[in-house]
């Protein structure tokens, strides 16, 4: 790299200045309110997050009629536990077993059902995850460290409508008698994406 | 469109909004049915995935009649209609080297969507 060799007083990256500078103008315009801003950050980076979808995996493994309404009709058994509102107004459960494995990806954007799991992670919504998961989803998951038996089915859902999906992980064995409380906390985020499985229990 | 207030944001987000049409429009296709996508290139917004154009799959299930985002995005239309979750083999899609039990599910719309035959 050559020719740049004036120096910037500032530490933020292009995308970051970019950001600032649509915030200032769309701000000066009366488009948003800076405090509106402020709550919805707030929000989606301290209160809404995977640690709701933990809960809700935890309860349909320890209440087998929980998860028989959640899985079918997502939408109101995740609002019997209060999560409801933007991109998970139409939920769909997604349930593992020994031998059908769900992969969840958005091909055309980057969906993804922020009431359970917040917002995605920067590699869901990047270009190499959005085109291989469809194509060649075994050779992804392994990468996530997840290699998977043949003649386990793979399923992958591409959310290219309104619906959107939330995977069920397996409830991993030995976990007899743990508390839902204690049992959320082997819930990863990418186990309900389908990227990982549930923790082993320590 | 109004300005999001401050005060009305906790309330807008746990409300939120469906795109789910309480409409009686008819189902074209019910689970089961074998379907093939359309081969279409529009140069507007689709939710028809290039990759699944002209293939064929089986209906997995009905989601009921929401907006149809391709005439909405391009003309305002909302056209409401069926959407499906379609189930497509991975060998359709990708072809003989793909895994021989894979699936891929697409969530398609009546307007995607003709009849198989045979």
């Amino acid at each position: 790299m050559t020719g740049h060799d004036h120096q910037h007083d500032s530490s933020l990256s292009p995308t970051e200045l970019r950001v600032k500078a649509l915030e200032s103008l769309l701000t000066e315009k009366g488009l948003v309110d800076p405090a509106a801003l402020d709550i919805l950050i707030e929000t989606y980076e301290n209160k809404v997050g995977p640690r709701n979808g933990a809960r809700v995996v935890a309860r349909a493994w320890t209440d087998p009629d929980y998860k028989k309404r959640l899985l079918e009709d997502g939408s109101s058994a995740i609002a019997e536990l209060g999560y409801t509102g933007r991109q998970g107004e139409d939920m769909v459960v997604l349930e593992n077993t020994p031998s059908v494995h769900n992969l969840v990806v958005c091909t055309l954007c980057s969906c993804y059902p922020w009431p359970v799991l917040g917002l995605p992670p920067v590699w869901y919504k990047a270009a190499p995850y959005r085109s291989r998961a469809v194509i060649d989803p075994r050779g992804v998951m392994a990468e996530f460290g997840l290699v998977l038996d043949d003649d386990v089915e793979v399923r992958v859902w591409d959310s290219t409508a309104e619906l959107r999906y939330l995977v069920l992980p397996e409830r991993p064995a030995g976990t007899d008698g743990m508390s839902e409380e204690a049992l959320a906390e082997l819930v990863t985020r990418d186990s309900m994406i389908g990227t990982g499985l549930a923790l082993q229990p320590k | 469109m109004p300005v999001l207030q401050a005060d009305k944001v906790t309330e807008t987000l746990r409300r939120g909004g469906s795109a789910r049409v309480d409409a009686d429009v008819p189902a074209r296709f019910a689970p089961g049915d074998r379907v093939v996508t359309r081969n279409i290139n529009p140069l507007g917004h689709t939710r028809l995935p290039r990759y699944a154009r002209g293939r064929q799959g089986v209906i997995d299930r009905d989601h009921g009649v929401f907006i149809f985002p391709d005439t909405h995005a391009n003309t305002g239309d909302p056209k409401p209609q069926h959407c499906y979750s379609v189930l497509f083999t991975a060998r359709e899609l990708w072809g003989a080297d793909a895994s021989p039990r894979d699936k891929i599910y697409i969530d398609l719309w009546d307007d995607h969507l003709d009849p198989a035959d045979g």
